[in-house]
């Protein structure tokens, strides 16, 4: 039987005592995470951010603490999350774990480590950033992930680094009963400093499990990010992510996201266009079936002139699965010439599937080149009668069809062992499996 | 022209009606076709040729209220498009449809391994496809470059047509129904379309060819014309009836 959203509630502020004592930065972080947690509660559908995306069955489930010290062996982890492709940082249960971790082959002038670690060993790279970019008022998963600020991962990308991929993955275990996580994810890079990140959420054990994450970016001028999130959690999870960029005067995002598991998945990403001439690319591909709720909110902000902005997303949704897509585009006062566009394009493959996709364009200054566009459709009939009338099974040539609409996604990965990675994800999805990737 | 010696025909339709939306557009329509001929149905536009290339295809745009067609005996009307294919029928598409992220060459291989793994033969490794396709490609003329993009993607309308006649070369079906595949072709393309016909002529296939103009047959030499009107076949001749249409027009056959 569900309880309350108010129980609800109760239950995900518990634990907080256990956590580990921090310095006073951290801890007022704490406290005021909680307190707006409090006055806000979980939100309703009653509020505009969350009209499409219900968290009753979320609150169905009374989600304790989960214990940082869960063991996880190597060969169970590579099953949920591949095989490391270079250094690979694990954070189980919110926690970074140095047994499971390696830092071998970390790409020149870029430095990971336990965030705990760098709170308690670099304050000074820390404290400016850590929770300055991402406002958590009014946004109440936010404010919860704060409510437990103390471990996930930092990554910082110096000056000097030019490219190169860090892996952060995180396990949320529900073996023995629901569990919440809050790990967090602070990245800085200093102006020209390139680097990819990625991160990998997954769950195991056969309780729901609800991990909420947040990742901080800032980006000095002139740096290059390459940001991926990949969520492949099982159809019991509840994964809520929350991504907030800030970028200096020419600094170059990517940030791209691929959501394929979890009952209900909902990735926000926040980006501000802070200085002058800075280009941010937003990507993401999801896919759900059966009663599944796949979410992708995006807030883009220009601040300042002469920004550029793009965005394309794309779903694939089965069953009586339930997409949301919902971009807003913020051009304030003064940021003249900028040039910002929005796609959403989903493909619904049963009667039952339904998506809602909500571009908004907020103008407030002349001169700027914006727009948005999109589809929702079926499979092309004509297509597959093309296909079918040369000899090709209707179930394989539905799946052809399908990997054809994702591969734009897939290919704009720019790690080749995550690219390869996402396309084996998303062709075992398919009937027939990862045979269709010789389409290419 | 040989038969089998049992003499059954490779393609019998026999009052095969069809509508679209409720209206009908096949009106009982009888066509017999021998192995080893090539047939010609012209007709004007609105005819119903192109519904009865897709209606024995196994499009599904137009629903079948009556009649049979058969295939070397079996009923053609209960198989779904891709057995119809296994079963030895290619429909050479009017407008060849566009499919951005599935290669060309992969779709080819999969259309032909998806055949061969049906009628119970060994899979082509990719190895000895490429073989295969580069051969035919050079018999239709095709740049390879096009064989690594989309299925028909970005490729005029003379080279999808081209692309029709190198999977008909490719996958060597039993019956061919080539619907329109002349319309908006200039010589060079007709020439390599005949070629590919002509390449495939052999005493156990058939080629049907749908058009409304009589350039093709300048090219390709059939050996029976059909003249269709309003759902049916209204003359049937040899050669000298297309240039009686080309003299005359549709208007005569006209019911």
């Amino acid at each position: 039987m569900g309880g309350t959203l108010k129980a609800a509630e109760q239950s995900l502020l518990g634990g907080q005592e256990a956590l580990a004592p921090a310095p006073e930065f951290v801890a007022s972080a704490r406290r005021a995470g909680r307190a707006s947690f409090e006055r806000s509660g979980l939100p309703t559908t009653r509020e505009e951010d969350w009209r499409f995306t219900s968290l009753a069955p979320l609150a169905a489930h009374a989600f304790g603490p989960a214990d940082p010290a869960e063991p996880v062996d190597a060969d169970e982890l590579d099953r949920a999350a591949g095989r490391p492709f270079g250094p690979r940082l694990v954070v189980v249960n919110g926690r970074f774990r140095g047994d499971l971790s390696t830092a071998h082959g970390m790409p020149g002038g870029v430095h990971a480590a336990s965030l705990q670690h760098a709170v308690a060993a670099t304050p000074a790279r820390v404290e400016g950033r850590l929770g300055r970019v991402l406002a958590a008022e009014g946004r109440p998963f936010a404010a919860l992930n704060a409510a437990f600020l103390g471990d996930g991962a930092f990554v910082h990308v110096g000056p000097d680094a030019r490219g190169g991929a860090v892996e952060l993955v995180f396990v949320t275990t529900g073996r023995r009963a629901p569990v919440a996580v809050h790990p967090r994810v602070l990245l800085v890079a200093d102006p020209g400093g390139q680097a990819a990140v990625v991160e990998t959420y997954v769950a195991l054990g056969d309780h729901p499990v609800l991990t909420n994450a947040v990742t901080e970016a800032w980006l000095g001028d002139g740096a290059r990010i390459d940001h991926y999130q990949v969520q492949d959690q099982p159809g019991t999870a509840f994964h809520l992510a929350t991504v907030a960029v800030e970028q200096g005067k020419g600094a170059t995002l990517s940030t791209h996201s691929t959501a394929l598991g979890a009952a209900l998945s909902r990735s926000e990403v926040l980006v501000r266009l802070a200085g002058e001439g800075a280009e941010a690319h937003l990507s993401g591909l999801y896919m759900a079936d059966g009663q599944r709720v796949v979410d992708n909110h995006s807030v883009i902000e220009h601040a300042v002139p002469q920004g550029t902005s793009r965005e394309a997303f794309k779903g694939i949704l089965d069953g009586a699965s339930r997409g949301v897509f919902a971009g807003r585009i913020r051009v304030l006062e003064g940021a003249a010439k900028t040039d910002a566009h929005q796609l959403n394009s989903n493909l619904l493959l049963s009667r039952d599937a339904v998506v809602d996709t909500m571009p908004q364009l907020e103008i407030y200054t002349d001169d700027v080149k914006a727009g948005h566009g999109g589809t929702v459709g079926e499979l092309d009939r004509d297509a597959l009668f093309y296909l079918r009338s040369r000899g090709v099974a209707a179930d394989a040539a539905r799946a052809l069809l399908i990997y054809a609409f994702a591969r734009e996604m897939v290919e704009r990965v720019r790690v080749p062992a995550l690219r390869d990675r996402l396309g084996r994800l998303v062709a075992s999805r398919l009937p027939g499996g990862t045979a269709i990737l010789e389409a290419a | 022209m040989s038969r089998k010696p049992d003499g059954t025909p490779l393609l019998e339709v026999r009052g095969l009606r069809a509508a679209i939306d409720g209206k009908e557009i096949l009106k009982g329509l009888d066509l017999t076709v021998h192995a080893g001929e090539v047939h010609a149905i012209m007709g004007p536009n609105g005819s119903g040729k192109s519904t009865l290339a897709g209606v024995l295809a196994g499009r599904d745009r137009a629903q079948v209220t009556g009649g049979t067609a058969t295939l070397d005996g079996r009923d053609l009307l209960a198989l779904p498009p891709e057995e119809r294919a296994v079963a030895g029928l290619f429909l050479g598409f009017q407008y060849p449809v566009e499919i951005p992220g599935v290669g060309n060459l992969y779709f080819l291989r999969t259309a032909l391994n998806a055949q061969r793994k049906a009628r119970g033969e060994e899979e082509l490794d990719a190895v000895d496809f490429l073989g295969l396709a580069k051969e035919k490609m050079k018999l239709v003329e095709m740049d390879p470059a096009f064989m690594n993009r989309g299925v028909n993607e970005g490729f005029s309308g003379g080279e999808k047509k081209r692309n029709e006649v190198l999977q008909m070369a490719v996958l060597e079906p039993r019956l061919s129904i080539l619907d329109e595949i002349d319309s908006g072709l200039d010589i060079d393309a007709l020439r390599v379309v005949a070629r590919g016909v002509d390449a495939l002529r052999s005493p156990d296939r058939a080629t049907v060819l749908v058009t409304h103009y009589q350039r093709l047959l300048e090219y390709i030499v059939p050996d029976r014309i059909h003249v269709m009107a309003a759902g049916r076949i209204v003359h049937s001749g040899g050669r000298e009836l297309a240039l009686e249409l080309e003299q005359k027009g549709y208007a005569w056959v006209e019911p």
